[in-house]
């Protein structure tokens, strides 16, 4: 059994696991592809939110504007998003 | 090159996360004080606050390493071509492993951080993921029937959560999930069998 840490994109917290996981395919990206385009660089705030809540919409039919609220809170807590605000209903 | 008070500075961090998680798994959040941290590892009150801006951005780590756990003890405990019972035990041992902090992290849900409730849905999310990739295997194996991914991730994450808010009632001075992990694994594995044939 092998020791696997896997690294947490430092935008949602999401565990990066498979090469695709990563922005643009690189391990050595800080954040997954979700969150960063495929340069690694972050998504704006507002995008990365819709995306976040669409995964909680997907994965355990949240509402989506539950989802949404869930979402900007979570990226918040991130410090990559630290006092980021969204505009996003 | 990083220096030795960077190494120092990192090493105590990590002390702290872990004596919080020892804490937080004797006795819970709430009772959990930055004060008897600091006694277990024999550091100054202040120290913990050189480190954590405030307790509420401590219990944030405390509760990300929870996740963090379960996210690396599910990758290093099972695989995409695992069918949904190997899924399961995977997912039940990896719950016995963290038992009390998840416990404690469902059952203070409402005294925590809101970014708590997010953190633990997002890891939610990343179950059912897996649970959603597990029962593909076995529906195209034939071994299962088709069934909506979501509805039985949410079943699963309900059952496993409500036995483990309430440890104290289904399994009182023991481990909930190794009294009752292997029954709620059959009863989830009941909902998607195929129907059997008659013949």
């Amino acid at each position: 059994m092998s020791d696997i840490h896997c690294p947490s994109c430092g935008s949602c917290g999401f565990p990066m696991e498979s090469e695709d996981d990563f922005a643009g395919g690189n391990r050595d990206a800080s954040y997954c592809s979700t969150c960063a385009d495929s340069n690694g660089h972050l998504k704006p705030f507002d995008t990365v939110v819709a995306l976040n809540a669409d995964y909680f919409v997907r994965h355990q039919g949240i509402d989506l504007s539950a989802a949404v609220e869930l979402a900007r809170t979570l990226l918040q807590s991130m410090p990559a998003w630290a006092g980021k605000q969204s505009t996003l209903q | 090159m990083v220096g030795i008070r960077a190494v120092q500075r990192a090493a105590t961090r990590q002390q702290i996360l872990e004596a919080g998680l020892e804490l937080v798994r004797q006795s819970g959040f709430g009772k959990t004080t930055t004060g008897e941290i600091a006694k277990l590892i024999g550091k100054a009150h202040g120290t913990i606050f050189v480190h954590f801006a405030t307790r509420d951005a401590l219990v944030m780590e405390i509760i990300k390493a929870i996740g963090s756990g379960l996210t690396d003890h599910l990758a290093r405990m099972s695989s995409d071509s695992f069918g949904l019972g190997q899924f399961l035990d995977a997912h039940l041992a990896v719950l016995r492993e963290a038992e009390e902090l998840h416990s404690a992290l469902l059952q203070e849900m409402s005294s925590l951080p809101a970014s708590a409730r997010a953190y633990v849905m997002a890891m939610q999310s990343g179950v059912s993921a897996r649970l959603g990739r597990a029962l593909q295997v076995d529906i195209d194996k034939g071994l299962a029937r088709p069934f909506d991914k979501v509805a039985l991730a949410n079943i699963w994450i309900a059952l496993t959560n409500h036995y483990l808010l309430n440890s104290d009632l289904f399994a009182p001075g023991e481990s909930v999930i190794v009294r009752h992990g292997a029954a709620l694994k059959s009863q989830l594995l009941a909902i998607i069998e195929k129907e059997p044939i008659h013949v």
